[in-house]
């Protein structure tokens, strides 16, 4: 079946496609028979609490770990990892900042870029580019153990864009980022999938994250997808109103469709109530009955 | 480009080497200092092994039992870039064979081994023993850092974590450092020492080593292929372990 015409693709082209994939670790079921597409530009998370599954999904996705069933599919082509051509298009930025520490910034690059079989003029170029990129030209020279935070996980990215990947994965971009960084990461990554046309494959356990960013969200809870579709589709299928209504000790949510609907059960209410919209928080919360946020 | 994988993870390591040179080079050049002080100047001395003064006979095996530790040694580093800081996805997720990165690291555990060459040649004036260093001596050298740098890489890769490879080095290399004829002949021990010797590799690249390195001494060729033989062994086992490495 070719990507074009595979129906769960929706007509967008897919980059994509993962079907039923498992995997466990001893007994520990890490990834739950997991399904879903992933359409060529889109900026794609996948969010869901800590152990969830998601590194496990994403080592799966780039070859790092061999799925115990189920399989992926690059341009409708089954991924093999020995297949070296279908690694190209492949950028990876994992959860650990996993630089060299004694080595410099462009060091660091120089490597990947011969690793991917890059050399000369031509890789020097680009690593200047992405440097450029991630505005960290001034830090060149600087061994990368000396870099912020920040700083540290942008160098991971520019590395990760240096051989001009397809698919950019990110395992947790801002975790360990203050407030302040990670609005300036997610600026960067609306970038990279702007300005580089990247597709962008990203994992959170922030929920603003997966909000503010994706343009499609697939919530995963203890190994299995628990929903999927853009951050307005989850919100829209909870309810788009929500009603905070206090009793006692206690806050209970009631869903409402819009508005209207909402104000009229707020009339029949005689405790304290607020009115809001519906977040992806509410979302978790009404799927899985527990808080996402650590 | 040919070889990209090889290329780039041997640059990778030198790279490093580069920025710990002075350490590296300090290191190595103790443990044969004190081991010749302990034994060549403290028990060995005025003895005769095998019609040679005691440090004619010592020498060759500690460099050839350095160069051996030097080219382990690539385990530690390894397993430190694969559980620690995690450099070690970077090669597994490069469009590059995986063999290549046996090769790499080879090389690199080859390079280190060679480290032991200058610091025993400096002693070897120092204590005014003559060594022959010539093509034999290269050849031998060269199958004998391949071996140890693949059992590094191979205890590298079977290891699920830091404390694993500490006992691998227990049990294995610091038996044979002291069991292989580095500092008294393997014909002198009892049967059963013998017989652990003769599974040890290091018993074997010893022998050549030292009849290479001693002048005038009888050199047993069938060891080259005895020493040919275990290195593509061991790389037939890299290879097979390499492919299903996970992470
Ligand atoms: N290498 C491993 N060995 C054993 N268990 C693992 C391993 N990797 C992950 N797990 C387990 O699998 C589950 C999912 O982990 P992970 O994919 O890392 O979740 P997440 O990235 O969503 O936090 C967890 O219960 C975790 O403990
Ligand atoms: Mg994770």
């Amino acid at each position: 079946m070719s990507c074009a015409d595979a129906l769960s693709c929706n007509n967008r082209r897919c980059e994509i496609e993962v079907s039923s994939l498992s995997r466990s670790f001893g007994n520990t079921v890490a990834v739950d028979d997991i399904s879903f597409n992933v359409g060529r530009g889109e900026l794609f998370a996948f969010l869901g609490p800590n152990g969830a599954g998601k590194t496990t999904t994403i080592n799966m996705l780039i070859g790092l770990l061999i799925p115990d069933s189920g399989e992926v599919r690059y341009h409708g082509q089954q991924f093999d990892p020995k297949q070296l051509a279908v690694k190209r298009l492949i950028g990876v930025v994992p959860q650990h900042n996993n630089l060299d520490r004694e080595l410099t910034a462009a060091e660091n690059l120089l490597i990947h870029g011969r690793l991917f079989g890059m050399s000369g003029k031509q890789l020097h170029q680009r690593i200047d580019t992405c440097l450029a990129f991630a505005d960290l030209t001034a830090k060149r020279d600087t061994p990368t153990a000396k870099l912020s935070g920040g700083m540290k996980r942008k160098l991971v990215i520019a590395r990760a864009l240096l051989h001009q990947p397809e698919i950019l994965f990110l395992d947790e971009p801002t975790v360990g980022l203050d407030p302040h960084s990670r609005r300036k990461m997610w600026a960067f990554l609306r970038r990279i999938n702007k300005e580089q046309k990247c597709t962008v494959f990203l994992t959170t356990h922030y929920i603003e994250e997966a909000e503010a960013l994706a343009d499609r969200v697939l919530i995963i809870d203890q190994a299995r997808v628990i929903a999927e579709g853009s951050p307005q589709q989850l919100k829209q299928s909870a309810g788009n109103v929500v009603l905070d209504i206090y009793r006692d000790d206690d806050i209970c949510n009631e869903f409402f469709a819009d508005r209207p609907a909402a104000l009229q059960r707020l009339e029949q209410l005689d405790t304290s109530v607020r009115i809001r919209e519906t977040t992806l928080e509410d979302v978790f919360l009404q799927l899985t009955g527990k808080r996402l946020e650590p | 480009m040919i070889l990209a994988g090889v290329r780039g993870i041997y640059l990778r390591e030198i790279l490093i080497l580069r920025r710990k040179l002075i350490k590296t080079l300090m290191a190595a050049a103790i443990s044969p200092a004190l081991f010749l002080l302990a034994f060549g100047y403290g028990v060995g001395r005025g003895t005769q092994i095998s019609g040679v003064d005691y440090l004619a006979f010592l020498l060759p095996g500690l460099l050839t039992m350095s160069s051996m530790n030097q080219a382990y040694s690539i385990a530690t580093e390894i397993n430190i870039s694969r559980f620690y800081f995690k450099v070690f996805e970077e090669y597994l997720l490069a469009p590059i064979q995986r063999w290549e990165i046996i090769i790499g690291e080879t090389c690199y555990g080859i390079t280190k081994g060679l480290i032991p060459v200058l610091i025993i040649g400096l002693y070897s004036l120092l204590t005014g023993v003559t060594l022959s260093f010539g093509p034999l001596f290269l050849v031998a050298l060269l199958l004998h850092l391949t071996i140890f740098a693949l059992l590094g890489f191979i205890a590298a890769m079977i290891v699920k974590s830091h404390s694993d490879q500490a006992t691998i080095n227990a049990f294995l290399i610091t038996p044979m450092m002291f069991l292989s004829g580095t500092f008294f002949p393997v014909e002198q021990m009892p049967m059963a020492i013998r017989a652990v010797a003769s599974i040890f590799p290091l018993t074997y690249s010893t022998q050549l080593i030292r009849a290479a390195l001693t002048p005038g001494a009888e050199v047993n060729l069938a060891l080259l292929g005895t020493l040919t033989v275990i290195a593509m062994v061991l790389f037939l086992i890299a290879k097979q372990i390499v492919a299903r490495v996970e992470l």
